[in-house]
Formats: structure tokens, C-alpha cells, sequence
């Protein structure tokens, strides 16, 4: 799992590519710490590429977002393929995220 | 039947009697020999005393004439002067005092005229003797004398020679006792004039020859020729008594009489007479030339045999008690003997019975190779090859559930107590491990059981293994045991934690271990009796020279073969002093790819070790022809449930493992996730409540919701020390 981090204008996206699991989350951790020093704006969470969460990438995800609620960001989950749509049914994160 | 008889069937008394003829045995042979020495002794002893008595009586008969020598050798001397004071006859006093001084010998002497030979003096006899030293003279020409009736004086005239008279006792020179030498003196004409005397006392002449001293009641006789005593063992017997009177008294008179008669005659001979008084006596006589007196020496017997008698006493008391102890020894030999032959009886019975007890034993662990013949996924061989000793090694294995448990041990010390330990350790493995799988827990039964025998201060080197036979994992926990060669892509001993052996420490807590065998690796178990089998040299078999042998590529059982020629080939003759028990397991399932409609993983405790889920559940995928989206979500509860496990049940710096079975069914999946962990259930978690808003939303309890929801059954059960979860998929 790669993660790729732009920032431009007020819009910090950030690109997942590869399985999201758990020895990857902990590794993401790391690497999305800007976002969660400075959670405004607008974060887009580019998920084309990613072709597997489990539930720690579902608590990374689930951080961001806490962090934007917090500071009055907007977090925008973008491009998930149908499997990952499907755990985010199942655990209920389609309601805490704008999926588009 | 008599009591005798039957006392002769018993064989308690034909041991008794076979003692008793022993020692009766011996005491004739000792008695024999004794026997025999003595009469060699009473022989040489007589022999001796003969010599002896000889010798006395050749010597005393020498002092005698010695004596006899002198007195006469002194009238030889002074016969001229004698002749020459014939005329003058009041010289002649001269003659006879010079005769007395000159001649120790010679206590009296006289020189007494023939009657009527000087017309003047028709009776002269001038006598000089010796009293108190002094030399007096006196006249034998009394009327009371009458010198010409006497012995001394008519013999010689009578023989015309030297004559030496009977014993008598002189009443005129001063009372002593004595015998006189007397010469005719002739005259130049011829004619016989006067008779010359020397006279030697008996007294003196006894104590001349002295005392005979061969025996202390030795003594000599001399008798004159008429048998009178002259000299006896007292001085006072002289002339009491004649031989003859005392013969008289003589029981033995027939060889009594004889005895006198030879002295009277003057022959040499020995003879040995019996007297009342002194018993049986030897009598070695001789006569004494010239004089015609007799010498004897007497030796009683009793006397020359006083020293065989007391040699024969003392010989006997010491055979008594050489017997008496010959009779104790044996007697006490005899018994500890039959002791120790029943306490033999005894241990051979013990001994065979235990040989049948321990091939009792033997012939409940597996003995046929191989063992499971159906199997193609183990290749076991075991062996023991006891030493002369009832020993105490062991192994054992068989498979149950899936899962090879298996055990090899060393019982401290031999014989019955360490066969006796041996037994109940097998049959303590055996009844244990029908229950427990886990090998620690295992050892940890044996080893509570073994808690009352401390006394005994025996202990059993143990080392149980469980080998999964799926997956390979092979847990272990060894108790003191020699660790064994784990054979992989090379050759070690396994790691083993040493703990302490079997029945030292009661409630002792064991460590277990464990290694993932893959498919060829091998484990070769053995007891100290193969390393430190002895040569003559007394140099040790070692691991180096086991390792070599095992170095080829064989089965099993050519593996233990080969190690049993190794070892004999290298203690040559030197006997085998402990068991040799090998134990050889060769794991031959391939438990790296898919075998059946199983699938095993295994991972570490180690969060990095996830993504071979993914590779898992691909290669389930594949073959069940699932979808992507099954496959993923399958992918993602395994995940979820593994990482519960990695977090929860492993705490910090534990390593474990993590086993995942995958048993593909016709409708469903099944996985079972196992692990030794601390009892830990997910399922006991509350569901995450998905319905709340971000700020609600805690971070965590998402894992087991996702597991919950992917599969259809979750099941979770603690289980031999395992966390133990099922989940089941339908698909």
C-alpha cells in the first residue's frame, strides 16, 4: 500500500494504492499525519486504486474524519469499487462519508 | 515311611548330612596326618634317645676307666719301690702314702705282707688314707681286721693278677663306701710277698662320672661283677641291693633276669623292661673292661616320650580346635551360602518376573514397522535394545486426532526400580495423553503423578512430542532429556528448554516449544545410552560419530539399523552397559501445498505476516471457483479474526503462532483458527453500533462486527489450553 498526498488550494487529496489491511494501516498512520495536523477544507480520499480494506484502513478512515468534524473540514471518499462499498455498508461508514 | 527316611529325602538334611560327612571327612584326614607325624616323631625321638643313651654310656664307661686307669696305672708305678722296701718293711708306709698323694683317684692304699713271708713281721699291713684332706696312716694288722681274710686280699693272690674287688664298706679308713684294685707284689726270687692295694671310693668315683643328664630321670648303674650296686641314680643306693634283689621285684622277671644275667656276663645289648615304679624303661648296658663290672643307662620311657606326648597333646587340643572351627566355618559359610542361594532364588524369580512385566510393556508400545501402513505421510521407526540389566528407557507413539504423540525417556539408574519407574511413566503417557494434547500439560500429568515417589530419589529424562500431522507443527516440551537431531535442509539438535526431568520437583511448571516441520525435515530421538556407548578404550560413541550415520538418506528403520551396527561395530567387545532407544519420525506430508480438502497456514504472532491471508484465501478461491467479492470478504474475517488474536491473546513480546485450518465442504467453508494464547473471546465483544454518527463512533470493536457479518456461524471454545475459533461460511 502506497499512499500519495497533494495538496492544492484548499483540497488535500489523498491517493491509496493497494490493499489497505493491517500491517498496511499502521503504516498509513504514519503517513496521513499532515492531514490530521491540518484537517481543513476539503480531503479527498481517492480509493480507485485500492483494492482492499479491512477494518484498521476503516479506522484510518474513520480518524480523518473525525479530525475534519472536529476542525469543520469536509472528507470526500471517491472512486471505491464495489467490494470495499460493500464493507462500508456493513459497517455503516456510507453514512459518515460523502461517497462519490 | 520312618522318620529316618524321610529325613534323608529332605534336602535341608542332606545338606546337613553332607556337612557332617564333610567335617568327619576332614578330621580324619587331619587326625591321619597328625598320626602319622607323631609316629615319625616317636621314631626319630626313640632313635635319638638310643644315640643319646648310647653315647652316655660309651662316656660314663670312659670316666670309669679312666678312674680304673689311674688306680691302677698308680700300683703299676710304685710296684718297684714296693719290691724294693720288701726288705724293709717300715719304708713301705712310704710307698702307700706316696700312691694316695700322687693319685687323685685313690683314697687308700696299703701294702699288706703275705703271712709268714717276713719271719719278723708275720702280719704287716701299713695303711695310708686320705680324711678330710689330710693323710693319715693306720695298721690293717689288727686282730679285729684280719686282713688276710679279706676279698681284696685273697683274690689276687688266688688269680696271680690285678683284681679289683666287690663293692664294700670300710669300717677302718672311715666308713666310706669303695672298691680296691690289689696287685701280688713278688719279691726278685718270685715269690709272692705282698699284696698292694689302691683303693677308690664310690662315692667319688659317682661323682667323677657325674650325673647323667640326657633326661632328667635318666640314670646310669654300675654293678660289680657279682651285681652289686657300685654307683646308682642315689648315692645311698650303692650296695643296698644286688641286681638280683632287684630283679626279684620285677614284674617283668622273664626280661629282667635276662638283663642281669647279659651284665653278669659282661655282654652289650638294650632291652626295655617294665618296672612298676617307673613304667616302661630302656636299658642300654655295657660291660667295663678289666673289671668285670657292668654299666648301665636307664631312660624311661615316659621320659624320652615326654616330648612326643606333650607335641601329641598339643597337636590333638589344636586339631579339636582347628576342627571345632573347620565345623564353624562351615557351618556359618554353609548357611550364609544357602542364604544367599535363596536370596538369588529369590532375585532371579524377581528378575524373570519383571523381564515379563517389562515385555508386557514392550508389547503395548508399537514394536511393528511400519507402524501405520496406511499412512504415506510419516515414516517412524523406534527401537530398544536393553542391556543385560533390567533397564529403563522407554518410547512410545501412536496417532490420535490427527496428531502423532509421541515420547521417549531415560529412568535414572537400573534394575527392578528403574523397569518398575519405566511402566508406570508409559502408562502414565498413555493415560494422560488420550485427554491432553499439549505436551507440557503432558509432561506436567506425569510429573504431578510421579510426586510421592521423591523418595526414591529416582527420575525419568522425558521429552513428549505432538506433531500435527496436517500442518506439521510439532509442539514439545522436555523434561531433561538429551535434545534431539532435527533434521532439515542440515543437521542440529533441536532447541529445547532443558527443565528438569520427571519426578524431581513435584507441581513444576514445564515450558513448551515448538517448531513447524515441513515436508522431509526429521526428528531422531535417542536415550544417552547410544552417545555414550564405550568402547574398550573406554572412548564414547558421541554425537559426531551418531551424526555421521545418520547423514545418509534412508528410511527409518534402515536409519536405526544402521545405528545399531554403528554403535556394535564401534564397542566391539565391551559390554553394553545401558538400554539404547532411538526414536526416528520422518515427516513426509507436504504441507506446503494443497493436499485433500484441507488447507492449513500458519503464521507468527506478527501483524506482517497478514498479507499470506490474502495468498490463503486466494488459492481457497481458485479451487472453489468463489467470487471476487466472497473471496475478499472471506479474506477480510480472516483478517479481522487474526489480527484479534495477534493483539489480544499474545501479549507483548510472546511469540506465538497463529493456526488457520480451511476445510473446503461440498455447501461451505470452514475455517478454524487456533492459537496458545491467552484465553481470549472475540465473540464476547459487543457488536459496534454502526447506526452513530462520526462523534459517537469509537475507533475500535469493528473487527469481530466484520467477521460476524461475513461469515455465517462463529463459534468460539477454549479448548487443551487453545483458543479454539470456527467459522463457517455457506456458500
Amino acid at each position: 500500500m502506497e499512499v500519495f498526498i497533494e495538496k492544492e488550494n484548499n483540497v488535500t487529496t489523498a491517493r491509496f494504492v493497494g490493499r489497505l489491511d493491517t500491517p498496511a494501516s499502521q503504516e498509513v498512520a504514519k503517513s496521513i499525519e499532515p492531514i490530521l495536523e491540518d484537517p481543513t477544507g476539503t480531503i479527498v480520499l481517492d480509493c480507485k486504486e485500492m483494492s482492499y480494506i479491512s477494518s484498521s484502513g476503516l479506522r484510518i478512515f474513520l480518524t480523518i474524519r473525525k479530525a475534519a468534524a472536529a476542525k469543520g473540514g469536509n472528507v470526500i471518499v471517491k472512486d471505491i469499487n464495489n467490494d470495499i462499498r460493500q464493507v462500508f455498508m456493513m459497517t455503516g461508514f456510507l453514512n459518515l462519508f460523502e461517497i462519490q | 515311611m520312618s522318620k529316618f527316611s524321610e529325613f534323608f529325602k529332605d534336602e535341608r538334611s542332606k545338606d546337613t548330612w553332607g556337612r557332617i560327612a564333610l567335617v568327619v571327612l576332614a578330621a580324619i584326614i587331619l587326625e591321619a596326618t597328625s598320626f602319622m607325624q607323631l609316629r615319625f616323631l616317636a621314631r626319630s625321638t626313640r632313635r635319638e634317645a638310643m644315640t643319646k643313651a648310647e653315647n652316655v654310656l660309651s662316656t660314663t664307661r670312659y670316666e670309669i676307666m679312666d678312674v680304673v686307669e689311674q688306680a691302677e696305672q698308680a700300683i703299676r708305678d710304685n710296684m718297684w719301690i714296693a719290691q724294693w722296701c720288701l726288705d724293709n718293711p717300715d719304708s713301705l708306709k712310704n710307698v702307700t702314702r706316696r700312691i694316695v698323694e700322687d693319685h687323685t683317684a685313690v683314697v687308700g692304699s696299703t701294702v699288706a705282707l703275705v703271712p709268714g713271708y717276713n719271719k719278723k713281721l708275720p702280719f704287716f699291713a701299713p695303711y695310708s688314707y686320705l680324711k678330710d684332706g689330710e693323710i693319715l696312716h693306720t695298721s690293717l694288722a689288727t686282730e679285729k681286721y684280719n686282713y688276710p681274710a679279706h676279698e681284696w686280699f685273697i683274690e689276687p693272690l688266688e688269680v696271680g693278677m690285678g683284681y679289683w674287688s666287690e663293692p664294700y664298706l670300710d669300717t677302718d679308713g672311715g666308713n666310706i663306701k669303695m672298691t680296691t684294685y690289689s696287685r701280688p707284689v713278688l719279691d726278685p726270687k718270685g715269690t709272692t710277698a705282698a699284696v698292694i692295694t689302691a683303693d677308690v671310693s664310690l662315692e667319688w668315683l659317682s661323682k667323677h662320672v657325674g650325673r647323667v643328664d640326657i633326661y632328667p630321670e635318666a640314670y646310669s648303674i654300675l654293678i660289680s661283677r657279682k651285681g652289686k650296686v657300685m654307683m646308682g641314680p642315689v648315692d645311698s643306693l650303692a650296695m643296698q641291693y644286688t641286681v638280683q634283689e632287684m630283679a626279684e621285684r620285677m614284674k617283668d622277671d622273664v626280661v629282667f633276669n635276662k638283663l642281669v644275667s647279659d651284665m653278669l656276663s659282661g655282654k652289650r645289648g638294650t632291652v626295655t623292661v617294665n618296672s612298676p615304679q617307673q613304667g616302661k624303661s630302656t636299658v642300654y648296658y655295657a660291660p667295663v673292661p678289666r673289671t668285670g663290672w657292668s654299666m648301665a643307662v636307664i631312660i624311661p620311657e615316659r621320659e624320652v616320650f615326654r616330648e612326643v606326648r606333650r607335641m601329641g597333646f598339643l597337636c590333638t587340643l589344636l586339631q579339636i580346635l582347628g576342627i571345632l572351627m573347620l565345623i564353624i566355618i562351615l557351618l556359618s559359610v554353609a548357611s550364609s551360602w544357602m542364604e544367599y542361594q535363596k536370596t538369588r532364588d529369590v532375585e532371579i524369580h524377581l528378575e524373570r518376573e519383571l523381564e515379563i512385566g517389562r515385555e508386557i510393556q514392550m508389547s503395548m508400545i508399537p514394536k511393528v514397522f511400519p507402524p501405520f501402513p496406511e499412512r504415506n505421510d510419516i515414516d517412524i521407526a523406534a527401537t530398544i535394545v536393553p542391556a543385560k540389566m533390567v533397564g529403563g528407557d522407554l518410547y512410545d507413539f501412536y496417532i490420535r486426532d490427527e496428531k502423532l504423540i509421541f515420547c521417549i525417556g531415560d529412568v535414572s539408574g537400573k534394575g527392578v526400580p528403574a523397569s518398575l519407574l519405566m511402566a508406570v511413566t508409559r502408562s502414565l503417557f498413555r493415560n494422560i495423553s488420550a485427554q491432553e494434547d499439549s505436551p507440557a500439560k503432558i509432561v506436567e500429568g506425569i510429573n504431578h503423578s510421579m510426586e510421592n515417589n521423591d523418595e526414591t530419589g529416582m527420575f525419568v529424562t522425558f521429552f513428549c512430542g505432538v506433531l500435527d500431522m496436517h500442518s506439521g507443527l510439532l509442539r514439545y516440551c522436555n523434561a531433561g532429556h538429551n535434545a534431539p537431531l532435527l533434521f532439515t535442509d542440515h543437521v542440529q539438535p533441536l532447541d529445547v528448554v532443558p527443565n528438569l526431568p520427571l519426578g524431581v520437583l513435584g507441581g513444576m511448571v514445564f515450558e513448551e516449544q515448538e517448531i513447524k516441520l515441513l515436508l522431509d525435515d526429521a526428528l531422531y530421538l535417542y536415550t544417552d545410552g547410544i552417545s555414550e556407548a564405550e568402547n574398550p578404550r573406554q572412548e564414547l560413541f558421541g554425537m559426531e560419530r551418531m551424526e555421521e550415520v545418520l547423514h545418509e538418506r534412508r528410511t527409518a528403520m534402515e536409519h536405526l539399523e544402521a545405528m545399531k551396527a554403528a554403535i556394535a561395530d564401534f564397542v566391539e567387545d565391551a559390554p553394553q552397559s545401558d538400554d539404547i532407544t532411538m526414536l526416528f519420525i520422518h515427516y513426509l506430508n507436504d504441507n506446503t501445498q494443497n493436499n485433500n480438502m484441507a488447507r492449513h497456514l500458519i503464521l507468527h504472532n506478527d501483524i506482517q505476516q497478514i498479507p499470506q491471508l490474502a495468498e490463503f484465501v486466494e488459492t481457497i478461491a481458485e479451487e472453489k471457483k468463489l467470487d471476487q467479492a466472497l473471496a475478499m470478504s472471506l479474506n477480510l474475517a480472516l483478517e479481522e479474526a487474526v489480527t484479534n488474536v495477534i493483539l489480544y491473546a499474545y501479549p507483548n513480546g510472546i511469540d506465538g503462532l497463529v493456526d488457520i485450518e480451511a476445510y473446503i465442504r461440498e455447501d461451505r467453508l470452514e475455517f478454524i483458527l487456533s492459537d496458545n494464547g491467552k484465553p481470549f473471546d472475540p465473540t464476547a465483544a459487543p457488536d459496534a453500533d454502526i447506526t452513530l454518527g462520526v462523534d459517537e463512533r469509537s475507533i475500535g470493536g469493528l473487527g469481530i462486527y466484520l467477521v460476524r457479518n461475513i461469515m455465517d456461524t462463529v463459534s468460539y471454545r477454549y479448548e487443551n489450553g487453545k483458543n479454539i475459533l470456527t467459522m463457517i461460511k455457506k456458500i
